[in-house]
This record gives C-alpha cells, structure tokens and sequence, in this order.
C-alpha cells in the first residue's frame, strides 16, 4: 500500500517512469472495462487512453480514502459513457418487454469464454449496455442508476430487461441448450 | 437445477474481472497526453495570470499617473504672529443658547486669520500626518474553487438525461412508441430514427441557446467603507480637525447592464449610487484654567474653528476639505478668546463628531473577464466611472444626537474612479444569477478643489445582486 502511495506521489510529480508503472498495473483490467462499455476494441482504447489521461491529470486530487482501482475505474466507465454521449447514442428509452430467464447448465457455461460474453455485450444497444454493466457487473441498484441518469427505476428496470431479453437469445443461439425457465425479481 | 446460474451471474463471474492487454502503444500516447496536459494546464494558468496582471496593470498606471499628475502642495511658511494678548477676562459663553444675534457679534469681533503663527503643537502634527498615512488594506476573499472528484465525472449522464426528460416532444414519441411495442427490432429502427432528429433538435436548440444569452442586467446594493486617504498643507494642518477610524459605513447600489463579447469577455455598465463617508473627532484638548473656570471639565474636547472673511461664516478645516457651519446645536458649546495660547482663538468644547457625507451618481463601464466558467462562475472586473456629485451634508452627532450644520465647501462636481473586483456568480435558474462582487474603488482625482486639500478615498464595498440573462 505505501507503494502504491509513493507511485501516486511520484505520479502527480510529474514522474514518466512511475506513469508507466502505474499504468502497468492496472491497463489490462481498465481494458477489460473499456472494452464492456465500448462497441470495439477501437473505442475501447481511446477510452483507456483517454481515461489514463485523466487518471494523471486528476491524481493529486485522489483522497487516498478509498479503493484506488475503484478511483481509476470510474473515471473509465465515465469516459466511456462521454463517449456514447458524445455520439448521440445514448438515451433512456422506456420499453416494456416480457421476458423470461433462462438457466445455463455447466456445461454450456464451460464452453462460454469471457471473450465471448464481452462480444455478446459489445452488440448490445448502447443504452442496454449502460444498464446492463451498471446493473449486473458494477453492483448499482435501480435507484442508483434511475438517480444517476434522472430517470424512473421503472425505465431502468426495463431497460434492464430488455438487455437480458437479447443476451439471453444471443447465447442461447450461439451455445445452444437451455435447461430451464424463471423470471427474474430485478 | 443446482448446477445452473442465471444469466447474470454468468456475464458477473466472467466479466467483472475480465482483463486484457492493451495494444503497446497506448502507453507512449498516454504519457505524451498527460505531459502535454501538464503543458496545457501550464498555458492557461500563465493566460490568467497574465490577464490578471494586465487588469492589475491597467489600474496602477491609472492611478499612478493620475498621481504624478496631481498637485504639488506648496507648504507656506509661517512668520507673522499674533501681537495682541488677551485679558484673562476672556468670554466663554453658550453662543447658541443665546440669541443669534448675540452669537453672531461675538463672533464677528473674533475673526482670525488661517494662519495664527502659534506654534503647532507635537500632537496636532501627529495625528494630522496619522490621518495623511493611514491606509486599510484588504483582500477580497476568493471562493468559487469548485471541488471536482470521481463522483462528479458522472455528470455527462446526468446533463443527457436530464435534457432529455426535459424534452416534451421525445417523451410524446417514447409514449407513442410505447404503445405499439411488441415487435422489438421494429422498434429498435424507429427508436434510432427518432434518437437522430432528437439529436439534430438538440443541436438546433443548443445553437440557439449559445445566440441568445448575450446581455444581462441586473441589481445590486452593497454596504460601503470608505477609507480616507489626503494630503494637506502644513498651515491648513494646523488647524484641522482629525479624522476618525470610524468612518460610517454607507449604502450604495444601482442598476447594471452587461454585455458579453466572446464566452469570457464581457462590458458593463450602468447607474450606480455611492456614498463616501468620513468622520472627524475633536483635534486637541486642554488643561487650561479657563476651562475650569467656565464651568467646563477640564479634559473637554475642542475643535478650532474660525470666521471666513468672505463669506463671514463659521468654517472650520477637516480632512476632506472645509466644513462650512450653517448653524451649531444648541448642545454644542463655542468658546473664545481663551487664556490658553495653545489653544484657537475660537474652539468648540464639546465632545463632538463631525460627519461629511457626499453622495454621487456613478457611470462605471467595467471589463469583465471569466476565470472559472463553472456552477459558481468567478470572474474579474476592472474598470474607470464618472461620479457625479449629488449630495453634500456635514452633520455633527454628540450626546443630544445627530443634526444637519452644513457642508464641505469646494468640492468637485465631476469626478473619476476606478475599480477592480472580484465577481462570483451562481445560477439561480438558467437565466437568473445571483452575484456577490468584493469590490475597490479609489478616486483618480481629488474629491476637493480646494490647493491645500487632496481628498482621495478609497471604497470598499461587498456588492450582492440579482442578474437577468437575455
């Protein structure tokens, strides 16, 4: 940890070699979420690139009061939805869907890789995909999200569900077998 | 069953701690990006500071120049001395109590002249050069250093969405949509197709907000210090009442019109009321028997006045120029021809204090240049006014209260200032700000006309407002 520290410090120095050690450290899982949030690879490293620059330009004002890959990791997902933002392709849209969930057994999870799953969200509509990882992957609830984007938690519920709706379609087409049928409680 | 995991849980466990490497040469893009940032940040720090400074520099040189500019005071020297001893029968006596007409002989046969020759005592000197020196600085506080964190680089989404809830006409076509949803790719077209014109309204609405929004006007008031600032000939030293620390503080205020130029740059003016204020205490006193004699505590405050021998009225010399006495309360004791050659021939004797009030209607035009475009807005203004004199009262205030008796005599009818501040402006509503504006203000040229008085204040003022945007 007080390496990590002295990094940071060493980094809002202005320090180039600390830079690039910090960087090293934590480019591959920032990549991993670049890549979730974006619609390629291409978008995603623009996002990591410019989410890393913000990361230096903006270090000194980390409190060193919370998780520092949680700091960085906001920053990303935030200059990840600038970017959708930015290309007019993200809006709350209140749809209902009717759907139903489907139970993957062992089997068909083992021959799901990460690769694939990441390709599944990439093609998901940019603002199901805000839901989605918001939702499933980062942990918010409705209200955080709904208070976040000043929408209802309906229309985050729905949105939501629509995105489980296609995902689910998506992998049951690609991998095949489905062993049961629930609803959701989201 | 127990082997199965639903959706979620797949893409959680294989996705919230996917990592992969980034292609190489992100890394060298990165650290020429921050560096280059640095670089940035660098330039637009040094812009600032070199607009800062070129405001500052704009206003030292207006004052400086106007100060080499300004009169040289030519200090007499003073031989003649008064020959003529009095009695110690001499009068102390409630002139103003008495008749005017009682009081108005007495003081006709009591004229003297400005320069006495007396010997000026050590304390008249100190506290008149007290007064010439004394200055008051003070730093308007800075605020507006909005705090920005992680949690604030989520406000992109917010802004979209709150713009788009806004939006009557997208809702109407969700509703509409919405209402016919049961084909989804269907309307995933027509969801794209109205996110397009919604975009192009957006823009069209965006580039008419960036026409309008041009001018400003505005309100403001603010409580005013004045802080005394002269010079005075040695003769007209001698015989002058001191200035006080406690200036009254005044209420000024008016009316403001902005117009911005460019995203930061911005011309104001407008119509402004300003007071100034000075206040003046009793310049000595004495021990003297006659004073006793009179009945009068022996450590009495007095105040040398004498008669105008133009307009044969009773004048008396302050900081800011002379005081002309239209008449005296009745509380206010005048002596004369005292013993005590350390004092005037004529004194007032009574704890006293002398208020000159002059009011003036400001033209200012300011320039206004935007620091911090953000939720509070900080900007600097500097600039140069008109002042119009429109008011002009003495009033005394001692134990029996506050009356009007009279004014200061040769005072300017136009005069210029200039002023530098610091603006902060919050927005109420889109089109409504509320501004708060510490602000400076010295006079470029004397307040007085008079060659043995050079009467430039300062104003230090808090200005708080409201401002319309159109």
């Amino acid at each position: 940890m007080k390496e990590l520290d002295q990094l940071i410090k060493d980094c809002v120095a202005g320090k180039q070699q600390a830079q690039a050690q910090l960087y090293h450290i934590f480019s591959s899982k920032m990549y991993g979420v670049c890549l979730r949030y974006a619609k390629d690879s291409t978008e995603a490293e623009d996002n990591l690139q410019e989410g890393f620059i913000k990361v230096f330009t903006n270090l000194k004002k980390f409190r060193h009061d919370g998780s520092f890959e949680g700091w960085i990791r906001r920053i990303m997902i935030n200059v990840s939805l600038e970017k959708l933002r930015k290309q007019n392709k993200l809006y709350p849209v209140e749809d209902v869907a009717i759907y139903d969930s489907i139970n993957f057994s062992d089997d068909v999870i083992a021959k799901i890789s990460a690769d694939d799953l990441m390709k599944l969200v990439q093609e998901l509509p940019p603002r199901y995909r805000l839901v989605f990882n918001l939702y499933v992957i980062e942990g918010l609830s409705h209200q955080e999200i709904a208070k976040e984007m000043t929408i209802t938690q309906g229309t985050s519920k729905s949105n939501l569900a629509r995105a489980r709706d296609i995902l689910k379609k998506k992998v049951h087409e690609t991998f095949g077998e489905v062993t049961a049928k629930n609803n959701y409680t989201a | 069953m127990k082997k199965d995991k639903n959706i979620d849980e797949l893409f959680r466990d294989k996705l919230l701690n996917y990592g992969q490497e980034p292609p190489a040469f992100i890394l060298g893009n990165v650290l020429s990006g921050a560096a280059g940032d640095r670089r940035k940040r660098k330039i637009i720090f040094w812009r600032l500071v070199s607009t800062a400074a070129a405001i500052l520099l704009a206003f030292v040189a207006g004052w400086q120049l106007n100060y080499m500019n300004s009169k040289t005071i030519v200090l007499p020297v003073i031989v003649s001395q008064n020959s003529t001893p009095e009695t110690k029968s001499a009068i102390t006596a409630k002139v103003l109590a008495e008749s005017k007409t009682a009081k108005n002989d007495l003081l006709k046969r009591q004229v003297i002249p400005e320069a006495t020759g007396k010997p000026i005592s050590n304390k008249t000197l100190m506290t008149a050069s007290q007064s010439t020196i004394q200055e008051k600085k003070t730093s308007p506080e800075t605020t507006g250093n909005v705090p920005t964190d992680e949690i604030t680089a989520l406000n992109p989404i917010q802004r979209l969405t709150h713009q788009f809830n806004q939006n009557d006409r997208f809702a109407e076509v969700l509703h509409k949509m919405k209402a016919g949803n049961t084909n989804s790719e269907q309307n995933e077209k027509s969801i794209d197709q109205q996110i397009m014109e919604q975009n192009q309204l957006m823009m069209l609405a965006q580039n008419e907000k960036v026409k309008k929004g041009r001018w400003l006007v505005g309100a403001q008031v603010t409580p005013e210090y004045s802080v005394s600032r002269s010079n005075h000939s040695q003769v007209y030293a001698s015989n002058m009442i001191n200035s006080s620390s406690a200036n009254p503080v005044d209420l000024g205020g008016g009316l403001s019109v902005e117009f911005k130029k460019g995203k930061r740059w911005s011309l104001q003016s407008g119509v402004y009321y300003s007071g100034v204020g000075q206040s003046s205490g009793n310049s000595s006193h004495s021990n003297g028997n006659d004073l006793a004699y009179a009945g009068i505590a022996a450590n009495n405050l007095n105040t040398n006045v004498r008669i105008d021998a133009n307009t044969n009225k009773m004048v008396m010399n302050s900081t800011a120029g002379v005081i002309e006495l239209k008449k005296i309360p009745s509380s206010i004791t005048v002596g004369t021809n005292m013993e005590d050659k350390s004092l005037a021939s004529t004194v007032i004797i009574s704890d006293a204090r002398f208020i000159q009030n002059f009011d003036y209607i400001e033209i200012p035009l300011y320039l206004r240049y935007t620091i911090l475009d953000s939720r509070v807005d900080v900007e600097m203004l500097g600039g140069f006014s008109s002042n119009l004199l429109v008011g002009n009262e003495t009033y005394v205030e001692s134990s029996s209260g506050k009356s009007l008796v009279g004014k200061t005599n040769d005072m300017q009818t136009m005069n210029y200032s200039g002023t530098l501040g610091i603006g902060l402006k919050y927005g109420l509503s889109k089109r409504i700000f509320l501004n708060v504006e510490p602000r400076v203000k010295y006079y470029l040229n004397s307040l007085n006309n008079n060659s043995s008085v050079t009467y430039k204040p300062y104003i230090i003022g808090v200005f708080t407002g409201l401002s319309y945007q159109f």
